[in-house]
């Protein structure tokens, strides 16, 4: 047993040893050990650095609210975490634990210099030092800054866990299992509600936990507390330890991350180390309970000094003596019993220093009757003890001033400054909060989600008090649902009822400027910061706090807000609520990247949509592209080749024989009904009344702001039925804008749409022998006169059902076979097999742009941007003038879209042959001054495809009249000119794309 | 119930839940308003149920998705009766029907947590949906039909494309509850 752990106290069982290292120290402790707890029981106060001053510090909570006990924990490789809460973190055999912010030693900090520096690391500390001189910016002031922030070491290693996600629906949701949490839940089942009761630690109770000296309705607390347990079990309320309300979200969603292994010596299968749960309940009770408030004094930060209902725990739950001789200064009563509980463990409390005059005769009586020394009326001026307090420097106050200063050695020092409601995830809900001047503190008012908060969270105090209002609470919660609940009033003896007053910085002899009074421990921001801050300026809270950073650490200020708050208010001579209150936001504590990602990590990151042709592909060797969702294969490259050797051979095979290609990721919709055409007039830029039955046309889409936003090759399959092809990228987009018009814009048309994008696989041919492969493949008769360029048509293609596209995106002879989606391998297995003796060569869509952009094709998103109208791109053809409206017609009228000197689509070739670089600025005079002004950028630019030239597309001001003008790309190193030329740069008749005369035919066959 | 026909091998299998590929479906969408008679009539299926409903009749399965919409399940060969059938009512009830039997796949999930393994990738409240209903819904980001067929078997029809992520999820997720000690 060591020194500090008291026999038969506390719920550790230390007959189930365990061991860690802490700074590669190891020690002991027992199941259920904290590794705050276990570091205590062994004398161990200090266990990190703070964070600006890199000053010495202890744990001085024992919940999630700790802002000291930060250490990383270490199990294995990759399993590292920084800024773990000691005060939390459940120890397991083989932890390994570190302390943070300490260089080269926990005990010894080079560091800590800033604290004899102080004085330069005032509030705003690095608004005004990093100001000057200008040029120590970048060699002095920015490393500096850089190596001092962050807390914690970035992990470095992938994270080998893995996370989950659930989503749960419930009746009522209680969040914190304390005795209102407890009382809630059961009143709330009690009518066969369904019940879930959360909360942050190892085990349920809260406060019983702390205080089992408590009798609720004749029975020991811990003995209620576990018979509740199971009677909630056997109700069928699902009951979840280890498990943080992080965030309250719109419409009654919580979400709550549950922590499965980080207590585990051996990891098992299967089991995610933590899980994020989506909770919609009906109702939602807040019993979260209150958070202890530290006194604000000079030296109130050192290891040792902590807050007294932590002590309480420590010793009541972990058998553990934060000290020996240990004095308590507080202004509410509760840490009285704090005191007479260390002092029954044993320990020989020092004094209780209150600054009250008043305090309830029966409090003084017992710490007469356990013959501790008390001091009323006094304040705490200053601390002493490098790594661990060792005296308190204690006076009277009087109605003058502060008296003289008395010395009184100690071990420790257990402070109150009194309670704070714990409202964050009321404040989350945007409840509105009112102040409470009697108590000093906000409580919850109005909240507009279904919404109710009970106990200690709303400023009730001891155990009876908590029962009975999470019973009422939840009766409300169970009424709004439409149900009875019940519970039946609790009695409690022994409980420890209370109240105290708030102070801001405690009085003192010594002088306020020089004081080191934390406020927040975290971000070791003093009580002076705060008033400096408003001496500067600050008005409203908000600015005192990021002037400060009081409260923006990790902890959120659980512990800071209202201590600066008042200390603000008391510079500002004005009430709190004038000066205002910070919100919270989520989550409620850290939480890690990984419970956020839950699945979606690693190959599970993001869907990735493949088509039925995928893998021949992949088996043949194919280099991918992401486009959108799907993975598309860019190019097939050879032994050898690299991206444009292959994408050279893949241009050329395609234009002296035959290429085939996977188009099956292009958008297909299906528009059907009577009003099918003029729906499609309504769309689409182009007009569709006079397209036939078994042709088809390209289809342009504007934005009603009049620019492009998609465009695709349509067939009129019979006279009610169109087969709409999109973007690859923008298929779903596309379906969206036209149901949206549809439903809320023309409701009256008699015309429905689906999506066929994944009914169909669609094979691309092209080259001049494609007529001559697919012929022998379908009853289709594939001449120019039967079956012409822009021909559609349902058939056969290898004995499949088909839709036969005559189209062409390559300038070549085309056609796009759409077979049902699971034939489509099937189908491109026999194009394949068929092909060989015509050479036939798969490509992917490198080569798909190349071919296209040397017919001046454009592909929307790369060749626009959102800000290019038909006009623009050279497409003024696509636009139906004549039609009495369609989407963005208004839009084209507008001035600026009509305006002269708008950027306009052209061709570029190189002065030197060079490829030019896609998104680099145009000028037209490469000798003006810098800035230039710029005039474009090119959109598209390949090396060499098929006409021994590279060649690129560009927007350039004016561009359709600069015909044989010359304009300059300036890059990095050199500057290169290039003449503006049309678009197309390959057959600009169009002849290549006939299908030749039937002598060649008959060859063929 | 029409009970496809499964794939042998399950893709997945623990104590918590089977997961398997259903045979292939022939499926069409079928859009339309106004008199539903004609049609339920042709179909020989109840078409007038609440949203979310189904309706079966020989190998025909319906389900109204949208107050114009409703998914057919059916045989392959079936698939060509329901066209013809359909066809003649055009000209007076204009409608839309839409093969989409290659568009989609179908899992089957089974077992006695099949519901609770459904939670890691759905938002919905599973057990709200009653046996023998049916849902347009999101799972793991991807829109699908959830057909619930009994308290412990559920189907779920997604595109093709995103079936593997899908069913990537739902193997991880039999696991995940297989090793749940409590």
């Amino acid at each position: 047993m060591s020194f500090y752990r008291v026999p038969g106290k506390g719920r550790v069982d230390l007959s189930r040893p365990v061991t860690f290292t802490f700074d590669g120290k190891t020690c002991a402790g027992g199941r259920g050990d904290t590794v705050a707890s276990a570091l205590l029981a062994q004398g161990t106060h200090l266990m990190g650095r703070s964070f600006k001053y890199h000053r010495p510090r202890g744990a001085v909570a024992a919940g999630s609210e700790e802002p000291n006990a930060l250490i990383g924990t270490r199990r294995g490789p990759g399993r590292f975490e920084p800024n773990t809460r000691a005060t939390v973190q459940e120890i397991y055999e083989g932890l390994q634990t570190r302390s943070q912010n300490t260089c080269p030693s926990l005990k010894f900090d080079v560091g800590a210099v800033n604290d004899a520096a102080y004085m330069l690391f005032s509030a705003g500390f690095y608004y005004k030092t990093f100001m000057w001189p200008r040029s120590f910016w970048d060699k002095v002031y920015e490393p500096f800054v850089r190596a001092a922030a962050g807390l914690g070491v970035c992990p470095s290693e992938e994270d080998p866990d893995h996370y989950a996600s659930r989503n749960l629906h419930c009746d009522v949701l209680v969040v914190g299992a304390g005795p209102t949490g407890i009382a809630a839940a059961r009143a709330a089942s009690a009518d066969g509600l369904c019940v879930v009761l959360v909360d942050e630690h190892s085990e349920a109770g809260g406060t019983l936990l702390s205080e089992p000296q408590a009798v609720i309705d004749g029975v020991p607390a811990w003995d209620w507390l576990a018979r509740e347990l199971a009677a909630l079990k056997d109700t069928g309320v699902k009951v979840m330890t280890r498990t943080t309300a992080i965030a309250y979200y719109h419409q009654n969603m919580v979400g709550l991350c549950e922590k499965l292994t980080d207590h585990l010596a051996q990891l098992p299968d299967d089991t995610p180390r933590e899980r994020l749960w989506r909770v919609r309940a009906g109702q939602v009770v807040l019993a979260q309970g209150a958070l202890e408030k530290p006194l604000v004094f000079h030296g109130n930060d050192r290891p040792g000094i902590m807050l007294a209902g932590s002590a309480q725990t420590y010793l009541n739950r972990y058998g553990v003596l934060v000290g020996r001789r240990p004095v308590v200064v507080t202004s509410h009563d509760s840490a009285w019993f704090a005191a007479f509980d260390l002092a029954d463990a044993g320990a020989q409390v020092q004094a209780i220093v209150d600054l009250r005059a008043d305090v309830p005769e029966a409090l003084m009586q017992q710490a007469r009757a356990r013959g501790i020394p008390l001091k009323l009326s006094h304040t705490a001026t200053a601390t002493r003890g490098r790594l661990r307090v060792k005296s308190i420097r204690v006076n009277p106050v009087t109605g003058t001033g502060v008296g003289s200063p008395e010395v009184i050695a100690c071990d420790a020092v257990l402070m109150s400054g009194g309670w704070t409601p714990s409202l964050h995830l009321f404040s989350h809900t945007r409840g509105k909060l009112a102040w409470d001047d009697d108590r000093t503190t906000f409580l919850p008012g109005e909240t507009p989600e279904a919404c109710v908060i009970a106990g200690a969270s709303r400023g009730l105090w001891g155990i009876k008090a908590a029962l009975n209002d999470g019973a009422a609470k939840a009766r409300e919660a169970a009424a709004a649902l439409g149900r009875a609940g019940s519970a039946p009033p609790y009695a409690v003896a022994q409980d420890r009822t209370g109240s105290g007053v708030s102070a801001r910085e405690l009085p003192t002899d010594l002088s306020p400027g020089r004081a080191k009074a934390f406020v927040d421990f975290q971000n070791d921001v003093t009580a002076k910061d705060l008033r400096l801050a408003v001496r500067e300026g600050m008005r409203s809270i908000e600015h005192v706090k990021r002037y400060t950073t009081n409260g923006m650490a990790t902890d959120q200020g659980k512990m800071s807000n209202i201590n600066g708050l008042n200390i603000a208010a008391d510079a500002l001579g004005r009430k709190q609520p004038q000066v205002g209150l910070t919100t919270f936001r989520p989550p409620y504590t850290p939480t890690t990247f990984g419970a956020f990602a839950g699945y979606h990590r690693g190959a599970h990151f993001e869907v990735t949509r493949k088509t039925r042709i995928d893998a021949w592909a992949e088996s043949h060797g194919a280099v991918f592209e992401p486009v959108g969702q799907w993975r598309r294969a860019r190019y097939f490259p050879q032994t050898g080749e690299t991206m444009d050797d292959a994408v050279r051979r893949e241009c050329a095979a395609t234009r002296a024989g035959v290429g085939i290609f996977d188009a099956s990721t292009l958008g297909k919709i299906e528009v059907v009904g009577p009003d099918a055409v003029e729906f499609m007039n309504r769309m689409y830029t182009n007009p569709w009344n006079r397209l036939g039955v078994g042709r088809c046309r390209y289809g342009l889409l504007l934005g009603e702001d009049g620019y492009i936003r998609d465009d695709g090759v349509i067939g009129r399959m019979g006279q009610d039925r169109f087969h709409v092809t999109t973007t690859t990228g923008g298929a779903a987009h596309v379906l969206n804008m036209m149901e949206d018009y549809l439903q809320t814009e023309w409701p009256d048309l008699n015309v429905w749409l689906t999506s066929t994008t994944e009914q169909w696989s669609t094979i691309a041919l092209n080259g001049p022998d494609a007529a001559k492969l697919l012929q022998p493949l379908t009853d289709v008769t594939l001449t120019e006169d039967a079956f012409p360029h822009m021909s559609c048509t349902t058939c056969t293609v290898a004995g499949m059902p088909a839709r036969l596209f005559r189209v062409s995106f390559t300038g070549e002879i085309g056609f796009e076979i759409n077979v049902p989606a699971p034939m489509g391998r099937a189908l491109w297995d026999t194009l394949w097999r068929a092909g060989q003796p015509l050479g036939i060569t798969a490509y992917g869509t490198e080569t798909m742009h190349v071919l296209r952009a040397e017919k001046g094709y454009i592909i929307v998103g790369q060749d626009t941007d959102g800000t290019v109208t038909p006009h623009d791109a050279g497409m003024g053809w696509a636009v139906g003038a004549q039609k009495p409206d369609f989407v963005g017609k208004r839009g084209l009228a507008r001035p600026d879209l009509v305006a002269e000197g708008r950027k306009q689509l052209v061709g570029l070739l190189t002065d030197d042959g060079s490829k030019l670089e896609e998104g680099a600025q145009i000028v037209f005079d490469p000798a003006q001054a810098i800035p230039m002004t710029m005039v474009g950028h090119v959109t598209s630019s390949y090396d060499t495809g098929t006409t021994g030239a590279s060649i690129a597309l560009a927007l350039v001001a004016g561009g359709h009249a600069r015909l044989g003008e010359t304009v300059h790309i300036p890059m990095p190193d050199r500057t290169i000119a290039a003449r503006i030329v049309p678009t197309v740069f390959v057959d600009p008749d169009n002849a290549r794309i006939r299908i030749p005369a039937p002598e060649t035919e008959g060859a063929a066959a | 119930m029409n009970a496809p026909i499964l794939a042998e091998v399950p893709l997945a299998h623990s104590a918590a839940a089977t997961i398997r590929r259903a045979a292939p479906r022939a499926r069409a969408s079928l859009r339309l308003r106004g008199d539903l008679a004609p049609f339920e009539a042709a179909l020989g299926l109840t078409l007038s149920g609440r949203l979310g409903s189904r309706a079966d009749a020989g190998p025909r399965e319906g389900l109204r998705l949208g107050p114009d919409e409703w998914m057919l399940h059916t045989t392959p060969d079936d698939l060509a009766t329901v066209t013809s059938a359909l066809a003649p009512l055009y000209a007076d009830h204009p409608h839309s029907l839409v093969d989409v039997s290659g568009r989609e796949v179908t899992v089957v999930i089974e077992g006695p947590r099949a519901a609770e393994l459904l939670t890691i990738g759905c938002a919905r409240d599973i057990d709200a949906i009653p046996d023998g209903a049916a849902r347009r819904t999101v799972f793991d980001g991807a829109a699908v039909i959830l057909w619930r067929d009994s308290a412990t078997r559920f189907r779920i029809d997604v595109w093709n494309s995103f079936a593997p992520h899908l069913l990537d999820l739902l193997v991880i997720g039999t696991r995940e509850l297989a090793a749940e000690t409590s």
